[in-house]
């Protein structure tokens, strides 16, 4: 049983206009068996920043305390925001340090730039290789299906509602693929000025 | 009927052990096989020698059926059942992993049997389809369900309708379920240790009253009034059990099993889609619904 797929889950983030929106399911299980249907997989890193995390739950968790403590020192020594850029690369030196026996996650990381409010989405492999893209990113069990999902109903430019409905229907409908990952969809929009927080209703089996 | 046998290629096992037949034979003598094996059920299990891996071509991961241990750069990468235990003699206990992931259940009750079945068929964790038929309609009498590979419940449990429907022109009467379930276990029997995968309630309504049989593709036959198969056969366990009366009314078992499939697929990562339920009575089955999982969620919930 592979490790990435002991635990399943989904998340994935897509770059609107001046927004970008991050999602992921709510699933915990353990190989076939369901746990709960309210597991965190997506945590705030700044006030317009989210990292989402897929793959062994308990590393999802070690790695998300981890990074909020070291962002807590950024910003107490630095006196501002951390850059999603940054953070980034943040990311990716927390990841790299565990070569030889990595954290068996693929975070995915969505956000606007503190200062100017530009759009920036990237995902990173286990061992911390960032990948920045101007369109889409995805993570967890059904990556293929998502991928599948997002290259064909995503398009540039698309406005905060837009961008919600497209990140909607494309996870929830690769979710149905995945016998691993569903059990409810958290979905954020990440605008100037707001953050959106919506619960989709989804199937539950 | 007898000169059937006389043309089956394959009469007594050690003649076919010695032949080293082409791919076509060796395609003819298997097919004729199953025949001969339903027919007469006189036909042993044939040695299998190299000729085996040309009749069946499964696609990746399958380690060649009937094959004992394979050579080293052979299919060893086979899919591995998560729900099984892993056997270690190198044993060709199936290897294929779709549709064990699957809830099925049947009980028994004072009027009738009630079948209930998800409808989800997963390959590893991708989802293949959530609207299988998983409830085999072997004749208005009786029902079969499918856990195991699709293919050779399928394939067995049509068989097993000729088989039926021979014993009523030959006998005048309709089989019974005990007879029916005891034909299909024999003839999976002769391909013990060949790889089918097949996890089957027979169920079905005789002069005995109702009848339910679990027979698998182990050549296990066994009588009982209430069967759950698949991985998600626990959680349906659990729920059937706190619910079940020998005096329950239609309409109540049908909402037990409805309940039961529902509360494994919310569970089970590997049981999702539909729940198929079917109600056999003196009269025959009926399909009594098919109800989407997303619908009954809402609706077990709205009821809570």
């Amino acid at each position: 049983m592979s490790i990435m797929s002991y635990n399943g889950g989904a998340v994935m983030a897509m770059r609107g206009k001046n927004c970008v929106a991050i999602a992921s399911d709510r699933r915990f299980g353990i190989q076939a068996q369901m746990v709960t249907t309210d597991f965190e997989k997506l945590f705030p890193m700044g006030e317009r920043l989210f990292i989402g995390l897929a793959g062994l739950a308990t590393d999802v968790q070690t790695v998300s305390q981890r990074l909020k403590f070291r962002l807590n020192l950024y910003e107490l020594k630095e006196g501002r925001q951390i850059k999603p850029k940054t953070f980034m690369s943040m990311v990716s030196n927390l990841l790299y340090e565990r070569r030889f026996g990595p954290y068996y996650i693929e975070p995915v990381i969505a956000g606007l730039d503190p200062k100017t409010f530009e759009p920036f989405i990237c995902s990173l492999d286990l061992i911390g290789c960032p990948m920045v893209t101007e369109d889409f990113v995805v993570s967890g069990t059904c990556s293929e299906q998502m991928y599948g999902m997002c290259e064909s109903l995503w398009e540039p430019d698309l406005e905060p509602e837009d961008l919600f409905e497209t990140i909607s229907q494309a996870m929830l409908n690769a979710l149905d693929r995945d016998a691993l990952s569903g059990m409810g969809v958290v979905v954020h929009v990440i605008e100037k000025d707001k953050i959106t927080k919506r619960s989709l209703k989804a199937r539950m089996d | 009927m007898a000169s059937k046998g006389a043309l089956c290629g394959c009469i007594p096992s050690q003649k076919c052990a010695n032949k080293k037949p082409r791919k076509l034979l060796a395609h003819r003598v298997v097919s004729k096989m199953a025949l001969a094996s339903v027919l007469n059920q006189n036909c042993a299990a044939f040695s299998f020698g190299s000729r085996q891996t040309t009749a069946f071509d499964c696609g990746p991961g399958l380690s060649g059926v009937g094959l004992e241990s394979t050579s080293g750069d052979n299919f060893r990468f086979a899919i591995r059942n998560p729900m099984r235990p892993v056997v270690e003699d190198g044993d060709v206990e199936s290897k294929i992993q779709f549709l064990h992931g699957t809830t099925t259940l049947a009980f028994k009750f004072q009027h009738g049997v009630i079948v209930a079945v998800d409808s989800r068929a997963t390959a590893g964790s991708y989802i293949c389809s959530q609207t299988v038929k998983k409830v085999i309609e072997i004749n208005p009498f009786l029902l079969g369900t499918m856990a195991g590979g699709a293919a050779d419940c399928g394939f067995w449990e049509r068989m097993l309708a000729r088989q039926c429907r021979v014993y009523e022109l030959r006998n005048k009467e309709r089989i019974s379920v005990a007879a029916a379930s005891k034909l299909l276990a024999n003839m999976v029997y002769q391909y013990k240790g060949m790889g089918l995968s097949m996890g089957t309630m027979v169920c079905g309504w005789d002069k005995r009253g109702p009848g339910l049989y679990y027979v698998d593709s182990d050549g296990s036959r066994v009588c009982g009034d209430l069967f759950s198969l698949g991985s998600g056969s626990v959680y349906a366990y659990g729920v059937m059990d706190s619910g079940f009366r020998q005096d329950l009314t239609v309409e109540e078992a049908c909402d037990l099993g409805r309940r039961a499939i529902y509360q494994a697929t919310y569970r089970d990562a590997y049981s999702g889609g539909q729940v198929n339920l079917y109600h056999v009575h003196s009269e025959g089955w009926t399909r009594v619904s098919q109800d989407d999982v997303l619908e009954l969620h809402q609706r077990y919930k709205d009821q809570a």
